[in-house]
């Protein structure tokens, strides 16, 4: 009968009230509990189902004093991608001057997402 | 000795930007912007991971370029800001000593805000015995040499200490390929905040066990291993729980100290709770005309906090500068039944509609935050919180005027 498993306890970080969720898996699908608005589901069940990630690391730059530029993604990716894409982005070699926002990979590992500088290199 | 500018910020991180900002756009003609390193944005320039700006630009960008933003601000805004300057002394009429690139100066200013930031805790203030190899780092330093210097660390590291830094230097040395053998932390609780648990230690499988510490550094020049081990309830090392853990790095994140030394030199009384000045709710300390604002006044979890905090001390001082000299007696504001401390620590009687910040000593759950008259026992603010956590800095805006000293306490 209570076939209510647990799966996951989260603390929401989409606002600062920071609600403490618990996810579990019902016969009818996840259930999330200790949200106080309905973000706080979508949050969850992404966060348990397919999270994504951010990922920020500096590379070397040639032509400057400068030692390294620092870069992200333009957005979010699926969790998995995370070393192939840090596999990727330990090639580069930007050359100097580099601006803040520059893409320095379009689309990488087509995931649609941008690595790009978040730094000013002159 | 001529020059005077109205208003004069010591250290360009988050807050000191800020401040020189909030000064220049209240109205102060002559803001100058002093800086030790060579390049404007403090930590932020380290700090290359994202999470930044969520207050103030309502997205999260990494922390150069948060810095990069705000520096934009004000050369835009015609902020003059001196780097490669150390102030070497402050007195309390707010002559500063100053050593810069062009010489040793004497600046005098008519209102001066401190924005110095704060220090980490090293291994000699926390005493854990063992030899004194080389690779011991506060998570910092680490952070400055790989993310700044590109120098890898080591092969094989453990961090004591939950703190944020420790927890975004463990995805950091991952993704250089330095193996994270574990966090560990003398707490019952983590220091850092629940977003950097999950996305820079639990996704990548690392260890991180509460109530345990590092009781013996071993290796004769380099770090071979630690020895860790659990903790009771008051915080001692549980005899036979030692267990030797092998690696050649050790990273600490223990803590951050405001760096207070200017504001000594200027005789500003510094608060044994925070270690930081005791301010007014116009952020001024108890040296007329010198302010404060950012890590050196409270430790503060996210830039963003530094900076509205910089933005508003940075608007009093150009008030000041302006000779609107607020005087008259102050009220106190204390922290009550679980609460480490509350800021401001004065307030103006008459003053309503004003922030207060405080931490709490301990996780609550299910709480009520309650602000209450000393001498009245008026209720001037009530709020039930789902929990506090002494790694979150709050925040409560007290609305009515205030006439008496105010206690604020917290009770499950």
């Amino acid at each position: 009968m209570n076939e209510h498993v647990f799966v996951d306890r989260l603390a929401c970080i989409l606002c600062p009230v920071g609600c403490e969720l618990e996810v579990r898996r019902t016969e009818r699908g996840l259930d999330v509990r200790g949200n106080q608005c309905e973000k706080g589901i979508e949050f969850a069940i992404e966060e348990v189902l397919y999270p994504k990630r951010n990922l920020a690391t500096s590379v070397p730059v040639r032509g400057s004093v400068t030692r390294l530029v620092s870069v992200r993604l333009s957005d979010r990716v699926p969790r998995e991608m995370i070393f192939p894409i840090l596999r990727e982005i330990a090639c580069l070699r930007p050359e100097a001057p580099v601006r803040r926002g520059q893409v320095l990979v379009a689309n990488v590992l087509g995931t649609g997402v941008d690595v790009i500088a978040t730094r000013t290199v002159e | 000795m001529d020059e005077l500018h109205d208003v004069v910020v010591i250290g360009g991180g988050p807050a000191g930007l800020a401040a020189a900002l909030g000064a220049k756009r209240a109205g102060a003609g002559d803001v100058l912007l002093i800086e030790r390193e060579k390049r404007l944005g403090g930590i932020l320039n380290q700090c290359i991971h994202d999470g930044f700006g969520l207050f103030l630009y309502n997205e999260t960008i990494t922390g150069p370029e948060y810095a990069e933003r705000l520096i934009e601000d004000t050369v835009r805004e015609g902020i003059r800001s001196e780097t490669g300057a150390m102030v070497l002394d402050l007195s309390a009429d707010r002559v500063l000593r100053v050593n810069a690139r062009s010489g040793y100066r004497l600046v005098r200013a008519k209102s001066v805000v401190l924005a110095m930031g704060c220090r980490e805790r090293t291994r000699e203030m926390i005493e854990i015995p063992g030899t004194r190899p080389a690779g011991i780092f506060t998570a910092g330093a680490a952070q400055a040499l790989v993310n700044l210097q590109n120098i890898r660390v080591g092969n094989e590291a453990v961090i004591l200490g939950s703190g944020d830094i420790g927890l975004i230097m463990a995805r950091r040395l991952t993704f250089e390929g330095t193996a994270v053998k574990g966090v560990f932390e003398l707490m019952p609780w983590t220091n850092g905040l629940e977003r950097n648990v999950r996305q820079c230690v639990m996704d990548f499988g690392i260890p991180l066990e509460l109530s345990s510490t590092v009781v013996e550094v071993r290796g004769r020049d380099r770090v071979g291993s630690v020895v860790v081990a659990r903790v009771d309830a008051d915080l001692k090392p549980v005899a036979g729980s030692e267990r030797e853990v092998r690696c050649d790095t050790l990273l600490l994140s223990v803590g951050l100290i405001p760096e207070n030394e200017l504001s000594k030199r200027a005789g500003v009384e510094l608060s044994p709770l925070t270690g930081g000045a005791v301010v007014d709710e116009t952020f001024m300390t108890s040296a007329a005309g010198i302010f404060s604002c950012g890590n050196v006044l409270q430790i503060h979890d996210v830039a963003d906090f530094a900076s509205h905090e910089g933005f508003a001390a940075g608007a009093c001082a150009a008030r000041f500068a302006r000779g609107e000299v607020p005087a008259g007696p102050r009220v106190r504001l204390a922290p009550g039944q679980d609460i480490r401390y509350v800021l401001p620590q004065l307030v103006r009687p008459g003053t309503a509609d004003f922030d207060v910040s405080f931490r709490p000593v301990r996780p609550l759950r299910a709480c009520r935050v309650v602000v209450r008259g000393r001498s009245s026992g008026k209720v001037y603010l009530r709020k039930k919180c789902a929990r506090l956590l002494p790694s979150e800095l709050q925040k409560l805006r007290i609305k009515p005027a205030v006439e008496e000293d105010l206690e604020v306490a917290c009770h499950e």
